[in-house]
């Protein structure tokens, strides 16, 4: 376990990884984020190609060893990416409670 | 087929972009650039949105060509690319056509940019003092000192002015960055 304390994750980020809980190659990514969300997120090409490389340095996610005709290359989420995954959870049902309970009450 | 070429220059990437974009709506669309010119074929207009890059690095270097085919998957065609700036098309069937979905990448290209502008400015910099120490000294080489001075300061002026352009809306977008991702 990473002692390392994370900041938020970025939507496009906490998006990917969901994505890639399954193999899945770059334009799968973007089809299944707008799917997910409803159309709101359109993830660019160029934010998407910078963010795979980021996860995959930062051993989030990893290629998978596909078959050699096949010139797409997929993505997997791994250990350390379902556990960064796990925490964002955390800390994003810490927001709802807080914004759901604070923002209710009616302030002027 | 037919095409048509138009030698043109531009100092500013948005404004070329805009102009390119002009002669898709047209029907003219970019398919070959080289400094200074551009060739358009004709075609049914708005079929293609165009968008231009500054590329991280050479095209020739394998990440580079990994992205440009990454691209590929997402129905994107690059037309040209001349000295790192890629000239990208998408059909406008496909839907809208943003390379950037988020401030952090659109900042990341935007810095690219302005590293670009000014490595070109501080280029032009030492020519500077050789250019005002010939204008002193010219004499009667005035008539041709002069004109080549006027030459280097407007060039070195729009190089200085897309600097502060692109620095200017970096600042914007680091502004939004403070409140919104």
């Amino acid at each position: 376990m990473s002692t390392e304390t994370h900041g938020p994750l970025t939507e496009t980020v906490f998006y990917v990884l969901l994505a890639l809980h399954e193999p899945l190659h770059g334009y799968g990514v973007m089809q299944y984020v707008g799917e997910l969300s409803g159309g709101r997120v359109t993830l660019g090409p160029g934010t998407l190609y910078g963010a795979l490389t980021s996860l995959a340095e930062k051993g989030w996610i990893e290629p998978v060893a596909g078959d050699t005709g096949d010139r797409k290359k997929e993505y997997v989420i791994t250990h350390a990416g379902r556990e960064a995954v796990r925490l964002e959870l955390e800390r994003l049902e810490e927001l709802l409670r807080n914004g759901r309970r604070v923002a209710k009450e009616e302030r002027r | 087929m037919s095409f048509k070429t138009v030698h043109r220059l531009f100092w500013d990437f948005e404004n070329e972009q805009r102009w390119i974009n002009e002669h898709a709506a047209r029907g003219e669309h970019l398919v070959r650039h080289t400094w200074g010119t551009y060739v358009f074929e004709q075609g049914k207009p708005g079929e293609w949105t165009y968008r231009m890059e500054l590329l991280g690095a050479s095209p020739r270097k394998p990440e580079t060509r990994s992205y440009l085919e990454f691209l590929a998957e997402s129905g994107i065609e690059t037309v040209a690319v001349s000295e790192q700036w890629a000239y990208h098309r998408k059909r406008a069937a496909d839907g809208p056509f943003e390379l950037y979905s988020d401030l952090d990448s659109r900042l990341a290209h935007y810095k690219r940019v302005l590293a670009l502008y000014v490595s070109l400015t501080a280029a032009l910099l030492p020519l500077s003092v050789v250019t005002i120490d010939n204008l002193l000294d010219a004499g009667r080489a005035l008539w041709f000192v002069l004109p080549l001075s006027a030459v280097y300061f407007i060039i070195a002026g729009l190089f200085a002015a897309q600097t502060l352009r692109v620095g200017k809306r970096i600042r914007t977008l680091e502004a939004q960055r403070e409140v919104f991702e």
